[in-house]
């Protein structure tokens, strides 16, 4: 009986001692999986209500038939995770105005410091058994999630039917579509890009004194090295910023992806080509030696460069030229924002070498989202509603997934962007978007785009022999760390 | 069958009672050490990679690879070889370049910090302010350099050459991230950080020795620096040995400041192997590549070990193992000669 006694009081004590490690698992799946179908049925009937008072919608869709609205609709509160808030502060502004929810429904978590960290801490977060509801992807690594059940769910779930993608442009709802045709991430923006450039230097040199003059100048890459040729002669200045930015461009114009069928690594011409290109480019001068995201904005700001390849997200209200000396920022309830500098004044905007267009973000629904009703309203807010998109746009100054809502603002000439001397970036970007493919992205995109940019910088510090030598040290590098890519 | 006064007897023994209370120990060390210990063997036989085309393609993580791992890490045209032993070799030059500088310098300072002759004021004090660089954490530490030295924060370049706005190279601010002055950067915060628990562990070591040697030593007209290569030096090779060792082991497994001095980024040249290791098991389920890593830990481990048991083999005493030979031959020689007394055909 004694032995019997301490055996229990061993087994207890044991037991106690293993659940402080186990405290830390993932118990709501078990503990709510009971409950979820009558939230569920509870949840329906509210999005369906919500379906009848959104009457600002296109009368198009309202006739298609929608799935009903799955997610549980726990809270209220709009949990979405992203490395930054440059823009969802802006989109929580705007969607507290606009609809009956406050800025208390929206909250905003940082998952890592940007868009590379967020890709591997979004499922550290995830397995450690927190959630949010909905979460924002990049193009470059969009499929590490959305081929992935573990993390995301189909934005069918949220009462969305394929037709009201249909709305936005096709190469954005074709890279939220995963390898089984099921549509699991939805944008608000589109990303063409072009070339901002000095006014200033272009009349000087080239004696251009509008964009469309300019464009003669820089309107192929070998018109484009000839004037750079020309400007680093007349001012000893670079045309393009950085490397990371010149291969952004042509990285787009690529016809083939980095992987085939067989997971195996596609090294083309096309790449050897842009490696002898950002050799000449820097040997000559043609591209500042500063650093992507790093240094860059010293070499903007010091007249090292003439111009920079820029894209949609940068013109916004917190875009990539907002952070400029003089480009000020205003504060963030301003519905319009100054440039005292004289970077505002002397710079124009041209559609450049060739057509391209860079990332974008995707919201994607989390597989334990918990507030269905306000996750369904906000997604088709920025990314369905046309006139909900266009009063985000002309507030933001993003370029949005809405060729109506672009269209509109277009058409008004209401659009005059300050960091560009006030012309309307819009009317180039709209042109542009119709054009984009990204049929060519992977998973690994954002991987490879690392070591292959990595691998360029050394060969132009003259690190390697030649670009054959250049290309063994990109393979080395790939192979080593990832694995499913074969040999 | 015991009897009901055995039963009485064991039952009213504590000393069971003892294994309760340290069981806690044994189930963290089990669930923390073995338990992590086996699985990184298990998992160097394993395929690398959790997502849907790793799985495809038969080299996941679930997949049983033999020693796929360590041919692809050991051997030439593996995808991993070069890297791997780049890394050894940034470990093995930061370790050397830290330990034998920050050695020399603890034992100086814990010789004269416990030489009875040196009248310094303030001991105590020099004491604990070296000793200080050891309880920041790592991380700050390596924020602080960064803050000091990184290649586009630098407030040392930018006081240096920048001062008033002028045309320099900015090649200069990449300081911290090429080959050598990174890897001196390291060694010397290593040093920085560790030297003063060094000398505090080899100044419990002197004075553990006997004060009369060091008397006797005087009186006899030693001077300093036969002082120390004579009585103090010999006398510390326990400590030494100790010392040594545990440097290596934690030299070997350097990551926080390499990983840390960048921001994150860790720089080629002072890629360490644990760094190595942290690189191929992190990142998305794609990028995880546990086998690499487990193999590239399991490689660890047994150099690790080799080591260890190399500088045990260098340093044993070698009177006590000759004292030892000759007992035992003398014992046999007399078995030999009991044995020789009887028949022997």
């Amino acid at each position: 009986m004694n032995k019997l006694k301490k055996s229990l009081a061993l087994i207890a004590t044991l037991a106690i001692a293993s659940s402080a490690f186990v405290a830390c698992g993932d118990d709501s799946s078990s503990s709510t999986a009971g409950n979820s179908s009558s939230t569920a049925e509870s949840s329906t009937a509210e999005s369906s209500a919500t379906e009848e008072s959104s009457t600002g919608e296109e009368s198009s869709t309202a006739e298609v038939e929608r799935p009903e609205n799955k997610v549980k609709n726990d809270d209220d509160k709009l949990v979405v995770w992203c490395w930054t808030d440059d823009d969802l502060k802006n989109m929580f502004k705007v969607f507290a105005d606009e609809t009956d929810y406050t800025a208390d429904n929206l909250v905003f978590e940082k998952i890592g410091g940007g868009g590379e960290e967020a890709r591997d801490q979004y499922a550290t977060y995830f397995d450690a058994g927190k959630s949010c509801d909905l979460f924002v992807l990049e193009a470059d690594w969009i499929k590490d999630y959305i081929d992935d059940d573990d993390y995301t769910a189909p934005l069918s779930d949220l009462g969305f039917a394929d037709a009201d993608f249909n709305n936005g442009y096709d190469y954005v709802k074709k890279v939220g579509t995963n390898s089984d045709g099921v549509i699991k991430g939805s944008s608000w923006q589109a990303t063409p890009g072009g070339y901002v450039y000095r006014t200033d230097i272009a009349e000087e040199v080239f004696g251009a004194k509008t964009p469309a003059e300019f464009q003669e100048y820089v309107k192929d890459w070998d018109t484009f090295t000839a004037s750079a040729a020309k400007v680093k002669e007349q001012k000893n200045m670079a045309m393009v910023d950085t490397l990371g930015g010149l291969w952004q461009v042509w990285s787009y114009n690529r016809s083939s992806a980095w992987v085939d069928g067989d997971n195996k690594l596609v090294i083309d011409d096309y790449c050897k080509k842009y490696a002898e290109l950002a050799k000449e480019y820097y040997d000559k001068g043609y591209v500042t030696k500063a650093v992507q995201w790093k240094t860059w904005d010293k070499a903007v700001q010091d007249g090292e460069t003439m111009g920079i390849f820029q894209c949609t997200w940068c013109f916004g209200k917190n875009g990539t030229l907002s952070g400029l000396e003089g480009n000020t920022k205003t504060a963030d309830d301003a519905t319009e924002w100054t440039v005292d500098g004289p970077f505002g004044k002397n710079w124009a905007f041209t559609q450049g070498p060739s057509g391209w267009a860079w990332g974008g973000s995707w919201l994607a629904l989390a597989k334990n989202a918990n507030s269905g009703k306000i996750a369904h309203d906000f997604v088709e807010f920025f990314t369905m509603n046309a006139d909900t998109m266009q009063k985000y746009a002309e507030y933001s100054g993003d370029f949005l997934n809405s060729p109506k809502a672009m269209k509109a603002i277009v058409d008004a000439g209401t659009n005059k962007n300050a960091y560009i001397g006030g012309q309307d970036q819009f009317a180039i970007f709209y042109d542009a978007a119709a054009n984009i493919k990204m049929d060519n992205i992977t998973k690994y995109d954002s991987t490879l785009k690392k070591y292959f940019n990595d691998n360029v910088s050394k060969y132009v510090e003259g690190n390697f022999a030649d670009v054959d030598a250049m290309l063994e040290g990109f393979k080395t590098d790939v192979y080593g760390n990832v694995a499913a890519i074969q040999k | 069958m015991a009897t009901a006064a055995q039963r009485r007897i064991k039952s009213v023994s504590y000393a069971k009672y003892g294994y309760i209370f340290i069981l806690p120990f044994f189930i963290v060390y089990f669930l923390f050490m073995v338990y992590p210990l086996f699985e990184t063997f298990r998992m160097s036989l394993y395929g690398n990679g959790a997502d849907k085309d790793s799985i495809k393609l038969g080299i996941s993580i679930q997949h049983y690879m033999g020693f796929q791992n360590f041919r692809d890490i050991l051997f030439k045209d593996g995808r991993n070889t070069a890297d791997f032993f780049a890394s050894i070799k940034n470990t093995l030059i930061i370790w050397g370049g830290n330990f034998l500088p920050q050695i020399s310098l603890s034992l100086l300072l814990a010789v004269w910090f416990t030489d009875l002759n040196v009248k310094m004021p303030g001991k105590g004090f020099f004491k604990v302010v070296m000793y200080m660089p050891n309880i920041i954490t790592a991380t700050s530490v390596a924020g602080l350099f960064y803050t000091l030295l990184g290649a586009d924060t630098s407030s040392v370049w930018y006081t240096i050459f920048h001062g008033p706005k002028s045309n320099f190279d900015q090649n200069l601010l990449l300081g911290l991230t090429s080959v050598w002055p990174a890897r001196l950067i390291v060694m010397f915060i290593q040093i920085w950080m560790w030297f003063g628990n060094t000398m505090i562990m080899l100044m419990s070591g002197i004075q553990g020795i006997n004060e009369s040697l060091f008397e006797a030593a005087e009186i006899d007209g030693a001077n300093a620096h036969q002082t120390f290569w004579r009585i103090t030096f010999p006398l510390l090779k326990t400590i030494m040995v100790y010392t040594l060792l545990t440097s290596m082991i934690g030299g070997l497994q350097m990551f926080d400041i390499p990983y840390m001095l960048n921001g994150g980024t860790i720089i080629p040249s002072i890629k360490t192997v644990a760094c190595f290791i942290y690189e191929k098991a992190t990142g998305t389920k794609a990028a995880k590549a546990y086998g690499w890593a487990g193999a590239a830990s399991v490689i660890m481990f047994f150099i690790t070990a080799i080591l260890g048991a190399l500088v045990f083999y260098v340093q044993r005493d070698k009177d006590a193992i000759e004292k030892k030979r000759k007992r035992k031959e003398a014992m046999k020689e007399a078995k030999r000669r009991a044995r020789g007394g009887g028949f022997s055909i």
